[in-house]
């Protein structure tokens, strides 16, 4: 097993209060595998890698308990000499928005060549042999000149394709890639996911992919983890979720994105209500108070990751890996495919009197696109992205 | 770039003709007859005339105005009334002196600055952070006089360690050669003549350089906080290049920009503020016969003096503007 | 990585900078700085002991003691009540100059940002040329060309000021016309007047507002440093700030009280407009704690 995280949990101290960005997140990798990491912004899906290469903004974010195993190794209490071998050599990481990622001020060569001196005793020389390599085998014409070019100089597609071949350098057996595409015109996107897939299929590289877009994820990855303020709501192989989706967040999300293959009568269906706050510390299931399925329990206690179907061995990798949600109430798959609950009678439970979500905001759905929104504080519809994950404003591209 | 250095030159040439103009007015448009301000309780109708022919003041404005630019342009900057000598000749005299004042107060400001504000920035809200925003309150707070008066007190009257008169000790007798005390000090041979020069600079460079040194550590530190929190130092981390490495490649390296154009500005500062320095510590430099010649209604001297610091602090600017996007590759190559 | 938590409920955007500045240490102290600064001044006539103007020549250069809290200067006045007046003609001259400034600098600044193209240009290169005679060099001009008094101080002050608002407010300007609720606000057919008005103003004022402040603790400094080289008001009548310790320089060796206690009083009232402006950048335009 490449990467082993159990249990990770991670705080941000705030002015404002304590942020619980990551609760009791685990998952597992193996060698050569693409696990996608998708959900909307706060849900703690880039949180989650940031600590896992031990690289959150101090000193606000610590981890709080948990751990990541890569290779045997713990790395929540590494040696900060061992994480920096670690780093860029055998996990690699590459972010959302190539131009701000990229030092400004110093050429392409200069930081190509300080990302491999930094782990191989080569000399400069050498390592600018390799640079024009890498630089060729991302598709940038010219390599050898263009090394001398400052950032500002590439488009922004060819940027990011500079920070993979500064990722892909050292042949690490993990790549991180934060919303790689999210920056990029729709046309260069694709480009730069194929040349992703092509590369880390070819050195059998590990790759976790976060993203919002469901679209991304769904021709690059082989598993999927769908999270939700901080925790792992569903897990399944890619072709699994989308076919049948069973965690009321992931059924919403389906429901929300235009498809080319839904009849011209089907309604788009919005996840009513907004992301929680994060500052508080989460009581029952966090979806409780935007899910049409919910029961009493869902407001009290919240659900562990567990198979759909119960019974049998659990497999967390591969092909054949377990379909998991974590839910109490599950919806049936004709209700899934309808997108909302059919059991006649049935009323998504009003929060218990007394819990601190009494007097937050939360939605009662009664039918697709008739949803009544009960709060103190006004909460608004979320409208869902063009992807399918409702981006707050301000986040994503660019920063 | 070359457009960009040719625009900025194009662009200065403008405001020192704007300013000339300014200049010449003043002069002119001295409330009532500029001769009888000059002259003061000495007016007599002879030296009236002499003024006015001087001045050309008989003559349309038009004239008087090409007459004094081809005369700035020639290198004439008119005469001290006071004592006659052509401004130039006393400015060569007095204006190396008041470059080691600026210069030293130069290298104080920018030599515990820089370093002061990456340390603040380092471990930002800690106590030393909290420590170096006291001081700099302090030196952008206390008035350039103020502070060289305590500093003469404590250091000159009560503790008797440094000197506060003058910029070298007369008795020495240093030969002028160039009338930069400290270099005329080396050139004189004996290094106690060096010593003691630097000892009458300490002071008054402190003085000078308060409010720069100030400026520069606060704005080090901002600058590093800001680019500490840019993308591509988590980039740099995340290849696991070393603390020491990222420090100075990535962040300083772009952390230093903003302060290199906030340097520039602030010789502005260092040349407004002789004026009072050279006026406390007694520097026979260019600001303290900036004070005497408006105390002699020497307004001639006035004139020239304001136009000839105007014309430095946009060289210097214009110079680090330059320099600004010679170290900046987005301005470089664009 | 900008760390989102949701935001607490907003009470109006002054009353929240209100709030904030009231929860700032520092601030609280320049305001009590201030409050100093400005109560000895007012009642200057009511607290002063002595009058600031008549001494009796035994009593010159006495050390303070009771009688005399800040000592004596050379012609036996009572340091103390000098102090206090010049306080007043500190705060007057200041206030005034930095108000000077702002009105001919507003002016300047929102003709330049509000209508662009050549008028922005030939405005900006008149304030080019202003801000090329740099810090008190282009005041001590000012007074040298208009003469001596309170008045031209105050001239000369706030002109210096004045380009320095001028850029500030066009740039504010010039950045917010390019703002979305500007474009759509000009989408429902807004005049450009109105737009201005309504819309780019009070947005562009708050910067202006911190840079006011800042520039009244350097306007003190100004007002005494011109007095410090003799081109003070020139009233015998009345103590300034700057003045008085060119007249005590040379006791610096046996009467150094009194150049500490004018300076002091300098050096308070900047702090207090330093802190203040320092803290009201804080409470209009918080930054996530780093």
């Amino acid at each position: 097993m490449l990467l082993s995280v159990r249990d990770l949990t991670v705080r941000f101290r705030t002015h404002d209060g304590t942020v619980h960005a990551v609760n009791g997140v685990s998952f597992d990798l193996e060698e050569g595998e693409t696990l996608g990491l998708v959900g909307e912004s706060g849900s703690g899906k880039s949180v989650t890698n940031l600590a896992v290469m031990r690289l959150l903004p101090q000193p606000a974010g610590h981890i709080e308990r948990g751990t990541v195993l890569f290779e045997e190794l713990d790395l929540t209490n590494a040696p900060e000499a061992s994480m920096r071998d670690l780093r860029g050599r055998e996990i690699a990481m590459i972010f959302q928005d190539p131009m701000t990622s990229l030092n400004p001020v110093l050429t392409i060569e200069e930081q190509m060549v300080e990302t491999i001196q930094a782990h191989r005793r080569v000399t400069a020389a050498d390592a600018r042999v390799r640079a024009i390599q890498l630089l060729g085998m991302v598709g940038i014409a010219e390599p050898a000149s263009r090394l001398r070019n400052y950032p500002h100089q590439f488009s922004g597609g060819m940027r990011q394709r500079v920070m993979i071949a500064i990722a892909l350098a050292l042949e690490p057996k993990l790549l991180i890639a934060d919303e790689p595409t999210t920056a990029l015109d729709v046309t260069i996107q694709a480009q730069v996911l194929e040349l992703l897939q092509r590369l880390t299929a070819e050195r059998g590289t590990a790759v976790i992919l976060i993203t919002h877009d469901l679209g991304v994820v769904a021709g690059m990855t082989g598993r999927i983890n769908v999270m939700y303020a901080g925790y792992i709501v569903e897990a399944a192989t890619t072709p699994e979720l989308f076919a049948k989706p069973r965690h009321p967040y992931t059924v919403g999300l389906l429901h929300s994105i235009p498809r080319l293959d839904a009849g011209s009568d089907e309604a788009l269906i919005p996840i009513e209500g907004v992301p929680p706050d994060l500052r508080l510390a989460p009581v029952g299931c966090p979806f409780a108070p935007r899910c049409a399925w919910r029961t009493v329990q869902c407001w009290t206690e919240n659900p562990a990751l567990n198979p759909v179907e119960p019974g049998g061995s659990v497999r967390t990798t591969g092909p054949e890996a377990t379909h998991r949600i974590a839910c109490w109430n599950p919806p049936t798959a004709d209700e899934a495919t309808a997108g909302a609950p059919l059991r006649p009678g049935f009323e998504p439970a009003p929060p218990p009197a007394g819990s601190p979500q009494a007097t937050g905001p939360y939605v009662l759905p009664v039918a697709p696109g008739n949803a009544e929104v009960r709060s103190e504080e006004g909460a608004e519809s979320a409208m869902p992205g063009s992807h399918g994950f409702p981006e707050s404003p301000g986040s994503g591209s660019g920063r | 770039m070359l457009r960009f250095i040719v625009r900025r030159i194009l662009g200065a040439i403008p405001v020192l003709f704007g300013l000339s103009v300014i200049l010449f007015l003043f002069l002119r448009l001295l409330p009532g007859d500029p001769a009888i301000a000059i002259l003061g309780q000495h007016a007599t109708p002879e030296l009236v005339a002499q003024i006015h022919a001087a001045l050309g003041l008989d003559k349309p404005m038009y004239v008087q105005y090409l007459n004094y630019m081809g005369q700035l342009l020639q290198g004439n900057f008119g005469s001290s009334f006071i004592d006659g000598r052509a401004v130039v000749d006393t400015f060569a005299l007095r204006f190396p002196v008041t470059i080691e004042l600026t210069i030293g107060a130069l290298i104080f400001a920018v030599g515990l600055g820089i370093p002061l504000g990456r340390l603040a920035a380092r471990h930002p809200n800690g106590w030393i952070d909290g420590l170096v925003t006291v001081l700099s309150l302090f030196g952008i707070s206390i008035p350039i006089f103020v502070l060289g008066y305590t500093l003469v007190y404590i250091f000159g009257v009560e503790l008797h360690w440094l000197p506060s008169f003058g910029p070298i000790d007369p008795r020495l007798n240093v030969q002028p050669v160039t009338h930069l005390p400290i270099i005329d000090a080396v050139l004189s041979g004996k290094p106690g003549n060096v010593v003691d020069a630097f000892a009458h600079l300490v002071l008054p460079a402190i003085a000078l350089g308060s409010i720069p040194l100030a400026i520069v550590t606060r704005i080090t530190r901002a600058s590093v906080i800001d680019v500490s929190n840019e993308d591509y130092v988590r980039t740099a981390r995340a290849k696991g290049l070393t603390n020491r490495r990222v420090d100075d490649r990535h962040i300083m390296r772009n952390a230093w920009l903003p302060v290199i154009t906030v340097i520039g500005l602030q010789v502005g500062s260092l040349l407004a503020g002789a004026v009072l320095t050279e006026t406390v510590f007694n520097w026979p430099g260019v600001g303290s016969w900036v004070v005497t010649s408006i105390q002699n209604h020497d307004y001639i001297v006035v004139q020239s003096l304001i136009l000839i610091f105007a014309t430095i602090f946009l060289v210097v600017n214009l110079v680090v503007d330059i320099g600004y996007a010679f170290l900046n590759p987005r301005i470089r190559y664009s | 990585m900008v760390i989102r938590a949701a935001p607490r409920a907003s009470r109006g955007l002054w009353r929240d900078a209100l709030s904030r500045l009231f929860r700032n240490g520092p601030a609280i102290l320049g305001l009590i700085f201030i409050a100093i600064f400005v109560v000895g001044a007012v009642l200057a006539p009511i607290i002063a002991p002595y009058d600031p103007t008549v001494g009796t020549l035994a009593l010159s250069r006495h050390g303070p003691n009771l009688t005399h809290l800040m000592g004596t200067d050379l012609l036996g006045r009572d340091e103390f009540s000098r102090v206090l007046y010049g306080a007043r003609i500190s705060l007057v001259v200041g206030v005034v100059a930095v108000a000077f400034g702002l009105v001919f600098g507003t002016a300047i600044g929102a003709i330049a940002g509000g209508m662009g193209g050549k008028v922005d240009t030939v405005l900006m290169r008149v304030t080019d040329v202003l801000l090329a005679v740099p810090g008190i060099l282009l005041a001590i001009g000012i007074v040298a060309w208009l003469g001596q008094g309170q008045i031209q101080i105050m001239l000369a002050v706030g002109i210096s000021y004045a380009p320095i608002f001028a850029r500030l407010l066009r740039g504010s300007l010039l950045a917010l016309r390019e703002a979305d609720f500007a474009t759509a606000a000009r989408a429902e057919g807004a005049t450009p007047a109105r737009i201005l008005l309504r819309h780019l103003m009070p947005n562009a004022l708050t910067p202006l507002i911190v840079q006011a402040t800042l520039a009244l603790a350097t306007a003190i400094i100004d007002v005494a440093g011109l007095g410090f080289l003799g081109l003070g008001p020139g009233d015998p009548r009345a103590p300034e700030w700057g003045e008085m310790l060119t007249d005590s320089a040379r006791f610096l060796q046996n009467a150094p009280y009194l150049i500490l206690f004018p300076g002091a009083a300098i050096v308070v009232s900047a702090i207090g407009f330093n802190l203040l402006g320092d803290g009201l950048r804080e409470a209009i335009d918080p930054r996530l704690k780093r």
